[in-house]
């Protein structure tokens, strides 16, 4: 029987769209036929801010781009400009920065994951990762002071050392993740419910995730064993032995077991940092007035959400000329409006999800 | 212990014998006492659904670990209360383009077949309103209402949500409410009567969860997807239709479909209560004490419930509900005839 | 067994209703504030040199610096302000402070009632401007207390 489409207008104002998105999307009766993404309500265009800043006062703005991965953003960003003026980072501040990249990968895909589930109408699913990442913000305002937005990074290193306490307090929260992880299994993975929900829904096959240019978990999930710390090592992750979980039907569920593994990848990669850690000073030497070279650089590293990159073009002034940002949610964001075609509401919610978004990234 | 067993059958005693000591006629007289009844129905209920936010909040607090309402009144106890005032000096809005009739009409109704169900229901020896011989019956038939008033408020809100939220309760209610009668069928098959107190007083031995275990999980599956609860809670689907149904609904129009969810629920564990669980039998503690208790119980399930698991989708729920429940009920049914047979002829 | 995964989530969450809860009962505990951390801006303003370095650091320019000459050619301030609705307390004026009489508070609750109230006066305000980190002690007895 033939019925009457109907548009919905998914968001902006919507519980389930992760901020300000919208999805306008056509339903015919549950099945959702097509569906087209607005985007822009967030956007406080942060490449134009750049070209008014000097290269340190544009770390801070990097905070706010995924704003769940402060982290990443800052090392992505000093870590280009780095690579633009030849400038050395001492050990220390690598094995630490290395530490807090790692701990924020598991911040960022503990929200990532408890909001996955809640949009399948878990809540208190939601509210157990959000207990675990509050042990890792302690961690971060110890340092650095911040809890979200941290501007911890510098350009040629890290602007405070770690404090004393903060060592024991790791080790302590790498030891409570393993129990954390496996309660988080128990409650959700082994779910029939949760199976039945995301089992062979929004699938992206190997090609189209390859085609859209997806990155991070989602295009780990479709079976593409690409990632930026083991495809083009950056820092110093080549030092360091882990594995990157490769998944091959591409549905939500392995997108969602991708970021659960992960997380006990990025365990075993601070432990081996912790074992390492040289001691020394965390700021290398920099000019005062930090001046590249005319020229231009791009840069990418493995943000929980994917590739995150950034480039630049210098005109030898104290300000870029030009700043471009690869940003990975944006990117993921694309393949949305074809795999929700065909799924009920309630998958295209999920599928939505399960992509792992962050608006502040999006809409830069 | 008889006098505290029989405390509120007393007191409808006296108050019978008061009315009929002032000279008023057998008419009056019962009339009167139906209006007791009711308002004593009511009562409960009322109360019920406030302590039962309470609860519900603070059960999802704790499983959250979160000690959940604890500002307004020692340990929250107030909390409702607050609610339920904010909610009633709420601007009240019906949408411009809502069909307001039938807008206002569904929230009123949404709480009628809940109170005519609780008519049936022993709350203790003695204490039924109205001991019906087709007890089970009627009440099958009366809870089947309930589908009506949500597909009014889905269809008048004239939003897609709440049109997709009231498609959905019909479905789904519908469904469920196959499984929910078959596994009663059991029930009634064994005691061989459809008399809510016979069936009650044929548990005076053993409880029928017992002899029906199968159909006591069906009930409580099918009696979930009822009450429109989590994990079956797809008409509201907060994460999908933002409230479903109740979308467009604001103020005490808005707290009628809260009140009528959570007399669904107070009605639904007093159903399994009578049927499974032996009802107000129990040693020692007067026997409405017992049925408080075995309720409770029910309800402390369903929310635990609520708060572990995630939605079903809504042809998951289909398929669950005709591919599977239906077909297993129906096994049980065949069982129980079998049984009961053997029972009968063999005398084992 | 198939129906398994459902029990093992009840039984974690019926162990969690009856574990112990975390929540913080903010106002009446006060969460414990690091040392490092970055809250309410406090100036020392008689060692200030008024060298312009924190307002250059700043991003968003939200530092507006005055300052006169006494008879001696030395600098003295006669007005700072910082504008804290654009502030993104970022940190890199008090990390450009030469003399380090920029600091950060431990201050946590900025609310306030006027909009004009946000604006933190350094200079004028002798609760921002004191030498002795007296914001920070505040959040250290209110701790103990
Ligand atoms: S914290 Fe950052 S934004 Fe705020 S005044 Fe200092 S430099 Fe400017
Ligand atoms: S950087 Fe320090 S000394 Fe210089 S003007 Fe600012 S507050 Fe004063």
């Amino acid at each position: 029987m033939r019925t009457q489409e109907i548009t919905v207008n998914l968001g902006p104002q919507h519980p389930s769209t992760h901020g300000v998105f919208r999805l306008v999307i056509h339903l015919d009766g549950e099945v959702a036929t097509g569906g087209t993404s607005v985007l822009g309500y967030l956007h406080r265009g942060l490449e134009k801010l750049a070209e008014s800043r000097t290269y340190p006062q544009f770390i801070p703005y990097t905070d706010r781009l995924d704003y769940l991965a402060s982290m990443s953003n800052n090392l992505a960003y000093v870590q280009t400009v780095e690579k633009l003026m030849g400038i050395e980072v001492p050990e220390r501040a690598e094995y630490l920065r290395v530490i807090f990249a790692e701990l924020q990968r598991i911040a960022s895909h503990m929200v990532g994951v408890g909001t996955f589930v809640m949009d399948l109408g878990a809540v208190t699913a939601v509210f157990y990762p959000f207990i675990h990442r509050e042990k890792i913000l302690d961690l971060f305002s110890m340092t650095c002071g911040g809890r979200l937005t941290y501007n911890y990074m510098r350009i040629g290193g890290l602007s405070h050392d770690i404090p004393e306490e903060f060592l024991p307090k790791l080790q302590e929260f790498l030891d409570y993740m393993r129990t954390a992880l496996e309660e988080y299994h128990q409650l959700v993975t082994g779910n029939e419910i949760f199976l039945a929900r995301t089992k062979g829904v929004g699938v992206i096959t190997k090609e189209m995730a390859m085609s859209y240019g997806l990155s991070g978990p989602n295009v780990r999930a479709s079976g593409v064993c690409y990632d930026v710390r083991k495809a083009h090592p950056y820092g110093i992750y080549d030092r360091f032995n882990f594995n990157v979980p490769v998944f091959e039907s591409g549905d939500t569920f392995d997108r969602y077991m991708v970021r659960m593994i992960e997380m006990e990848e990025s365990v075993k990669i601070i432990r081996q940092a912790i074992k390492d850690l040289p001691e020394g000073p965390v700021l290398g030497k920099v000019p005062k007035l930090i001046k590249p070279p005319a020229g231009e650089v791009y840069h990418s590293i493995e943000n929980p959400k994917g590739e995150l990159g950034f480039y630049i073009v210098s005109d030898g002034s104290p300000k870029p000329y030009r700043l471009h940002i690869r940003r990975p949610s944006f990117v993921n964001l694309g393949v949305l409006e074809e795999i929700i075609k065909g799924w009920k509401v309630a998958d295209v919610i999920a599928i939505l999800a399960s992509l792992d978004i962050v608006l502040g990234e999006v809409d830069g | 212990m008889s006098v505290l067993d029989n405390l509120f059958v007393k007191i409808a005693a006296l108050v019978r014998t008061t009315l009929t000591g002032l000279g008023l006629g057998d008419i009056w007289v019962n009339l009167a006492m139906v209006i007791l009844y009711l308002a004593g129905i009511l009562g409960v209920m009322i109360t019920a659904a406030l302590v039962l936010v309470l609860v519900e909040r603070k059960i999802a607090g704790f499983i959250q670990l979160r000690p959940g309402p604890n500002r307004v009144g020692p340990w929250g106890s107030l909390q409702t209360v607050a609610d339920t005032i904010k909610l009633l000096t709420k601007e009240d809005i019906i949408p411009a383009c809502a069909d307001r009739k039938v807008f206002m009409l569904a929230p009123v109704l949404v709480l009628v077949p809940t109170i005519l169900a609780f008519a049936v229901i022993p709350f203790g020896k003695g204490m039924i309103a109205t001991d019906v011989n087709i007890g089970i019956f009627y009440l099958i038939a009366v809870s089947s209402l309930a589908t009506i008033p949500f597909l009014m408020a889905g269809w008048s809100s004239n939003n897609k949500y709440s049109l997709l939220g009231g498609m959905r309760a019909v479905a789904q209610m519908v469904s469920y409410e196959v499984p929910m009668v078959f596994s009663l069928l059991g029930v009634v098959m064994i005691v061989g009567s459809l008399q809510m107190s016979a069936i009650v007083e044929a548990q005076s031995k053993v409880w029928f969860v017992l002899l029906q275990p199968v159909a006591f999980l069906i009930y409580v599956i099918a009696a979930t997807a009822e009450c429109n609860r989590a994990p079956f809670d797809i008409p509201e689907g907060e994460s999908e239709l933002v409230a479903g149904v109740f979308t467009e609904y604001t103020g005490m129009k808005w707290a009628l479909f809260f009140l009528a969810e959570y007399a669904n629920l107070v009605l639904v564990s007093a159903i399994a209560t009578t049927m499974f669980l032996g009802g107000w039998h129990g040693p020692v503690l007067p026997g409405w004490f017992w049925f408080f208790i075995k309720t409770s119980i029910m309800i402390f399930f369903f929310m635990w419930m609520r708060w572990t698991f995630p939605r079903v989708r809504v042809d998951h729920l289909m398929h669950f509900g005709w591919k599977f429940l239906v077909p297993l009920s129906l096994a049980n049914i065949f069982i129980t005839g079998i049984g009961v047979y053997l029972y009968k002829t063999i005398g084992w | 067994m198939y129906g398994s995964g459902v029990v093992k989530g009840l039984a974690l969450t019926l162990k969690k209703f009856f574990s112990k809860k975390i929540t913080e009962q903010y106002p009446e505990e006060r969460p414990f504030i690091d040392h490092r951390w970055r809250g309410s801006l406090q100036l020392d303003k008689d060692a200030c040199i008024c060298c312009n370095m924190c307002v250059n650091a700043c991003p968003n320019g939200v530092i507006t610096l005055e300052s006169g000459k006494d008879e001696n050619n030395k600098r003295f301030l006669t007005r700072y302000e910082v504008n804290f609705e654009r502030c993104l307390v970022c940190g890199l004026c008090v990390e450009a402070c030469p003399k380090q009489c920029l600091k950060f508070t431990r201050e946590y609750e900025l609310a306030t009632y006027f909009r004009d109230d946000v604006k933190l006066g350094l200079y004028h305000n002798p609760k921002l401007s004191a030498p002795s980190s007296t914001y920070a002690q505040k959040t250290e007895q209110k701790k103990e207390g």
